[in-house]
């Protein structure tokens, strides 16, 4: 008898209960106003341009700070703050400043304001992540107020600095207001004014009516972050954001079938190798080995199955549009049976007692586990037993730092300077901390590279160094990755190989 | 009483202790903040600089001392990634979390005691076989993949929800649920189970016998001695709730600090974690002090001496 009375009263309450969790909203708020909202999978750690590297923080800060040049789409310099740009003497490079810039409160913007900026960087009390990029610089000059000349410690080919990447700040707002101030309320000269950040949650910014380039096409810009990258998926195909980021291949249909949402992409700067540790005893120590491996993985097959078509074989770590690039080096062309003569020149006929690790990060790049599975299969091919360990980046990376990593391990490179310099020594020379390769005649080609201020001696200097690399094989030489992105149909943009995203270059249809 | 809660809270300061001393150590065994916050091309002697600025390469014995110390000051140190005071970057992601902690498991209960009731009153019916299929389904689901679904079609193909961020009670509805989930599962089997031993007591039946409506039966005197039981697991389950926002807070890009928690995590910023970590055991001490002072109140029979 109680029990129908007691379904009775408890009926609605647990109506209201449901009713509540699926009650219908209002639908998307109407989108008529000429607002972008971006998506990338973090959020930045902080509005001082002049500390972190890491890409999403920097996304957001060159909306905000111009640079002395900035690279078009084609990875080509184009003057920004700076009109000219030259190399003067051996160890000077000198740029020339564009008149009339003001930073958003009014400063005028001079070479003080660069040399405050590239100081505050090199001062190690600072504890700038961006130190490395200007330790070729010994000092800076500022001859008048629209001359600015930095000084190297050497001669050197390459335009030091990274003008393309460092932000220039207003030195008199910043030593009047100081650092912790300035990490909360940027001063720019850039094209989107700061206007409030809730972080973790959303950046707010409008577009500068008094930029020197002309006020930007859409009005205001929204940084929202979304971690989780079926989230991101979901929040574009809503609507809730025009860009995301990183888009990982398995979403790809979803977005390019999309009614509201279209598929962008740009060859990226990044590639993706497979290392041997030559420097730790095993087979891996045996070029032949190294040979045949590159000749058992076949690339385009994964970039095919894995990658979805996004990626772009390579023949060497440098990218084809990187000064220093040789299109003279030959691709290893996937060859089973000449791998399985290698390995038995080497004495492990078909693949007989060989062993091996291949070590692998999971998360860190588009698709990694599943590469390095695949590739682990690939090599197994050739009768080798080639096993893969994945583990979490933080782990991974500190292992990469120590060399520990071995015989086999995945890593990704991006570098955007577009000079072969920096991937060649990082990576390869004998005593780089990234390094499991050592070859004094590689040194050396490198080593005079980087001081050779003719640019036909030096590309001589880099064909052979690339000639060595392709020979000894330290790498399995895998490809470039295709960069990803999803953006509503409204908006107008092309995605950049350097994964900037400035909203200057953006516009808004219907 | 006062001497219950004297050993109480010294109780709880070991607990604190003893985990600030756990994550400390975990932390700095499992990786090297430098390495990783430091760019791949950064040399080894940036890196050393880096560390040695940090106060990294000093003995870990050192390092936890001065730890122990400022923490004791509530001063956690700057957090490496954002360069400012961790303490103060947990504090102020607390009240979204607490908002949508609180929002989960209101809605757990709301939808668990009345259909655990529901359950137990009409015993192997229809609505007590529903009852325990979402029970199992609920406790037996991934949080992860219950969020990504619920967006799915909430959120796409619907479109009645938005499926990130914060504004307004319509963004808290996915994640709350997802994240009430679990808890909602739990306690609706607890509450079908606690009830259906009450209801087997004489006292019950001898209440029916005296004419007792079939209402005042149920929650007067039915639900009022299951409660104890419940209200421990509501207890538990708000701890179960903070650890699981990390992955609710992080699919529904929540503002929260365990999405905080968890990218700092990623980047082993000792601060802050070592922050987080502290704050989320403090709660965690504080809410089962408070449950068991529910319980004095909840049952007179229970008292403090």
């Amino acid at each position: 008898m109680f029990q129908r009375g007691l379904q009775r009263r408890a009926a609605p309450a647990l109506a209201a209960a449901f009713a509540f969790a699926t009650l219908p909203g209002t639908g998307r708020a109407a989108g008529a106003d000429s607002t972008v909202t971006i998506s990338q999978g973090v959020d930045p750690v902080t509005m001082d341009p002049l500390k972190r590297t890491i890409t999403p923080t920097q996304n957001v800060s060159l909306n905000m700070f111009d640079t002395l040049l900035r690279h078009d789409r084609d990875g080509k310099l184009i003057p920004w703050l700076a009109t000219s740009w030259k190399h003067v003497a051996p160890t000077v490079w000198e740029f020339k400043l564009r008149r009339g810039v003001t930073f958003w409160n009014g400063d005028p913007l001079t070479s003080a304001d660069v040399k405050f900026s590239v100081e505050k960087i090199k001062d190690p009390a600072e504890g700038s992540e961006q130190g490395p990029r200007v330790n070729t610089i010994a000092r800076v000059e500022t001859p008048d107020a629209y001359t600015v000349r930095y000084v190297t410690f050497r001669p050197t080919p390459i335009i030091p600095g990274y003008p393309w990447v460092l932000s220039i700040v207003d030195a008199k707002y910043w030593t009047a207001h100081g650092n912790e101030f300035e990490a909360e309320h940027p001063m720019g000269s850039g094209a989107y004014v700061f206007k409030s950040w809730r972080k973790d949650e959303e950046l707010d910014l409008s577009a500068n009516p008094k930029w020197w380039h002309g006020k930007p096409s859409i009005d205001n810009a929204v940084f929202k972050p979304i971690p989780e990258a079926a989230s991101r998926v979901a929040a574009l195909r809503t609507g809730e954001t025009d860009l995301i980021t990183n888009v990982p291949p398995q979403y790809q249909a979803q977005i390019q079938g999309g009614r509201d949402t279209k598929l962008e992409s740009a060859r990226s700067v990044r590639v993706l190798f497979v290392a041997f540790n030559t420097i730790k005893p095993g087979p891996q120590q045996n070029r032949l080995v190294r040979q045949a491996f590159n000749y058992a993985v076949d690339v385009p097959a994964l970039i095919r199955t894995v990658l979805g078509g996004h990626g772009y074989e390579t023949s060497t770590p440098v990218p084809p549009n990187f000064t220093g690039y040789s299109a003279k080096i030959p691709f290893y062309r996937h060859d089973l049976a000449k791998a399985k003569k290698l390995l038995a020149q080497a004495g492990y006929p078909n693949g007989r007692g060989l062993e091996l690790v291949l070590n692998a990060p999971v998360g860190r790049y588009n698709r990694d586990k599943e590469l390095a599975e695949a590739i682990a299969g690939q090599l197994g091919e050739t009768g080798a037993k080639v096993t893969t360990k994945v583990q979490e980046w933080t782990s991974y990376v500190n292992q990469t730092s120590q060399r520990a990593l071995t015989p086999l391990y995945m890593l990704g490179w991006g570098d955007n300077s577009y000079d072969a310099d920096n991937t060649l020594t990082s990576l390869f020379q004998s005593d780089a901390r990234l390094s499991t390769y050592s070859n004094p005649a590689y040194d050396k080609l490198v080593e005079s590279a980087r001081y050779e201020v003719d640019p036909g001696k030096r590309q001589a200097l880099y064909d052979k160094a690339l000639a060595i690399l392709h020979d000894d094989a330290p790498w399995i030489f895998l490809f470039q990755y295709d960069d990803l992105y999803g953006t509503s149909k409204r908006l107008r943009w092309h995605a950049r190989p350097d994964e900037t995203l400035a909203v200057d270059e953006m516009s808004l249809g219907n | 009483m006062t001497a219950f809660f004297v050993r109480r809270i010294a109780g709880a300061f070991g607990v604190v202790a003893g985990v600030a001393v756990v994550v400390f150590v975990i932390l700095h065994l499992t990786g090297d903040p430098a390495t990783v916050m430091m760019p791949l091309e950064a040399t080894r002697a940036e890196i050393a600089a880096f560390r040695h600025a940090q106060g990294f390469d000093r003995p870990l014995w050192v390092q936890f001392a001065s730890f122990a110390w400022n923490a004791l000051h509530g001063d956690f140190g700057l957090s490496l990634r954002h360069g400012e005071p961790a303490l103060g970057l947990a504090l102020e992601r607390v009240p979204a979390s607490a908002e949508l902690a609180f929002t989960a498991l209101a809605l757990a209960v709301l939808v668990a005691v009345p259909a655990g009731t529901l359950a137990a009153v009409r015993r192997n019916s229809v609505v007590d076989v529903a009852a325990r299929l979402l029970a199992l389904l609920g406790q037996s689901t991934p949080v992860y993949w219950l969020g990504i679904l619920l967006i799915l079609i909430f959120g796409v193909q619907l479109g009645w929800f938005p499926v990130s961020g914060t504004g307004g009670w319509r963004h808290l509805v996915l994640p709350a649920v997802t994240l009430g989930m679990f808890t909602m599962a739990r306690i609706m089997r607890l509450t079908r189970g606690s009830m259906l031993d009450v209801l087997q007591s004489d006292y019950l039946r001898t209440a029916v016998a005296k004419g007792v409506g079939p209402f005042r039966l149920i929650v007067h005197h039915a639900l009022r001695n299951a409660w104890l039981p419940i209200v421990t697991a509501v207890g538990i389950e708000l701890g179960t709730l903070l650890s699981q926002a990390i992955i609710t807070e992080t699919i529904f890009s929540w503002p929260g600090i365990g999405r905080l928690a968890y990218q700092a995590i990623l980047d082993r910023d000792y601060p802050v974690v070592e922050a987080v970590v502290l704050l989320g055991a403090l709660s965690f001490v504080l809410i089962n002090l408070l449950v068991d002072l529910a319980y004095a109140a909840l049952d007179p029979r229970i008292r403090y001496e």
